[in-house]
């Protein structure tokens, strides 16, 4: 006789650059176990770098359940069992182990076996969401393409964030308590704050220098990693010196250096700047429902690619924006994302004039990029349909 | 075993047992430099399409069947006539054609590659270059002579609507890549 089938479903994930993937995969597996009450596990590469974003993760235990999600050390080869359930899914194109692909095979009833693809506004993504891909040994993969469309596989959005956020922003002691919480002094409520999680970029010494001769003060929020290497003309030592709760001043300018925060204590962070700075897709995304305007510094791709997705997205996000609103906003992403430290600094300048209505549409633009559903609710609508 | 990044329309591909003549294939960029690729794909023995999408890094069989050099002949709706050069002709179902339709114009005189599976003709794979005539572009810009600008163009014959660099006039015979559909260089 054989077993009743597990409902449970498998989330793997291989951790590229630190937050980005585990980002997401952390997120979605969290709203599955918290709003649908999913088995879920999640299977992770590398938990020391999860453990940045999940300070109660035990980087040291096989198995472990946090926040109603089972948590496996993934290892090569695996030394925890995989048992097939519902769905299987490889996020952002890792290669599942052949193990897991000939025990999932050779189940009574396979598991729902899916592909989680990275982000993108691009076109094409409605034309291969949910699209089959031929394998051997005669179980499907299916493609999930998350994005902006009713078509695609939807956007990562927790179902009370925007409350959430409203109560929060409704209140500048929150964003006051929050900054003493993360050790940052000299903060106050009506003064600038920018957030700032990028890829190394020539951009930001261009906006240093325009914040530097501001007439009013410029609070600068940036942890340590990749984004301090690019400030350092600004900075009265190495990075690689400089500790948490550190803060600089240049002119306008202080720049504050963050301790590392959870997910939760990010998007807050994300909440009370003024604008941010964001890299990546995770981050990009949780910009965006911060209902902040924000600069989006893309992964770079070769041949320039990373361009196309950019203007992919630029395209969306200015759809009911005044033109001369959108192509300043659009000028000032794309100089970044090339580099530009002039122009980036005059593009900004143009913004400022701009702030109201620019405010206005990011506030907007969490409401009409969701749309009805978001990724969870649509991939547990794709996962029952194609169960049935 | 090739790539899905490698497969190229008129390949024929084997998964469980049945090989299927690939159509169509659009490959589009992802994240972290990988890529997607979208395929079209009919199965040869049951007669069945499908649309489906791989990594672009996903290896898979292809089988080697019969191929023979053939010039186009003429349309048949729906069917296109090829002919060897020993003048036997050749029908190829339009559907089959896939991408390659494009590119196929009355009088060409590239050779096409016929592939056959159980003495029937399945599909057509179009040379690696083609050269065509221009039939409509705008004249170049003025001013615009440093750096890599581009213009579209029509072809002589065909729907076709592609990128030319920007020196490219009505009536010039250019060079394009199957595989991309883009423009090479100027040939006259």
């Amino acid at each position: 006789m054989t077993s009743p089938k597990s409902s449970h479903w498998d989330i793997f994930c291989a951790v590229v650059d630190n937050y980005g993937d585990i980002g997401v995969t952390w997120r979605l597996s969290k709203q599955l176990a918290r709003e649908y009450q999913l088995p879920i596990v999640l299977w992770v590469d590398d938990l020391k770098s999860f453990a940045h974003i999940l300070p109660t993760l035990n980087p040291t235990l096989g198995s472990q359940t946090l926040e109603g999600v089972t948590i496996n050390q993934w290892n090569m080869p695996l030394n925890i069992d995989y048992t097939p359930g519902a769905v299987l899914i490889e996020a952002f194109a890792c290669e599942l182990p052949d193990e897991v692909k000939a025990i999932a095979k050779c189940a009574p009833t396979p598991p729902l076996w899916l592909n989680l693809e990275y982000l993108s506004a691009e076109d094409w993504v409605d034309g291969c969401h949910g699209l089959p891909s031929l394998q051997s040994g005669g179980i499907n993969k299916y493609f999930y393409m998350p994005g902006f469309s009713a078509a695609s596989g939807g956007l990562i959005c927790e179902k009370s964030l925007f409350d959430e956020r409203d109560a929060w922003q409704a209140d500048s002691a929150n964003k006051l308590t929050l900054f003493r919480s993360l050790g940052l002094s000299g903060i106050k409520a009506d003064d600038k704050i920018v957030s700032l999680f990028s890829y190394e970029t020539l951009a930001l010494e261009g906006l240093c220098a325009r914040w530097q001769a501001s007439s009013s003060p410029v609070h600068l929020l940036v942890p340590k990693g990749r984004s301090l290497n690019s400030l350092a003309s600004y900075l009265p030592k190495a990075p690689a010196d400089i500790a948490a709760g550190e803060q600089f001043c240049q002119g306008a300018l202080t720049i504050h250096i963050l301790p590392m925060t959870d997910q939760t204590g990010y998007d807050r962070l994300l909440w009370s700047a003024d604008f941010n700075i964001i890299r990546g897709e995770d981050s990009f995304l949780r910009a965006q429902w911060a209902g902040r305007p924000f600069i989006w510094h893309i992964y770079q791709q070769e041949e320039d690619y990373h361009l196309v997705k950019l203007e992919a997205f630029m395209r969306l996000y200015c759809d009911n924006l005044a033109p001369e609103i959108a192509d300043c906003w659009k000028n000032l992403n794309l100089a970044f994302n090339q580099q530009q430290a002039d122009a980036v600094q005059q593009h900004w300048q143009n913004i400022e004039s701009f702030a109201l209505p620019l405010l206005a549409h990011a506030k907007q633009w969490p409401i009409d990029a969701l749309k009805t559903t978001d990724l969870a609710t649509r991939l547990v609508q794709f996962v029952k349909k194609s169960l049935r | 075993m090739k790539t899905a990044h490698e497969i190229r329309p008129g390949n024929v591909i084997m998964f469980n047992d049945s090989p299927w003549v690939v159509q169509k294939t659009e490959t589009t960029r992802s994240g972290r430099n990988a890529a997607i690729v979208k395929m079209k794909l009919k199965n040869l023995l049951i007669d069945s399409s499908t649309e489906t999408t791989f990594k672009g890094e996903d290896k898979m069989d292809v089988i080697v069947l019969e191929r023979l050099d053939c010039t186009y002949s003429y349309f048949a709706d729906p069917m296109y006539v090829f002919m060897d050069s020993e003048y036997n002709q050749y029908d190829v179902e339009a559907e089959n054609v896939g991408d390659a339709a494009k590119y196929i114009v009355d009088g060409m005189e590239e050779t096409c590659q016929v592939t056959f599976y159980e003495g029937k003709a399945i599909s057509v794979e179009m040379p690696t270059t083609i050269i065509r005539e221009v039939g409509y572009t705008e004249p170049a810009a003025r001013g615009d002579t440093s750096g890599k600008v581009m213009k579209p163009a029509k072809l002589v014959g065909s729907d076709i609507e592609l990128m030319v660099a920007d020196f490219v006039k009505e009536g010039d015979k250019i060079e394009i890549d199957t595989r991309t559909g883009e423009f090479k260089k100027r040939v006259n």
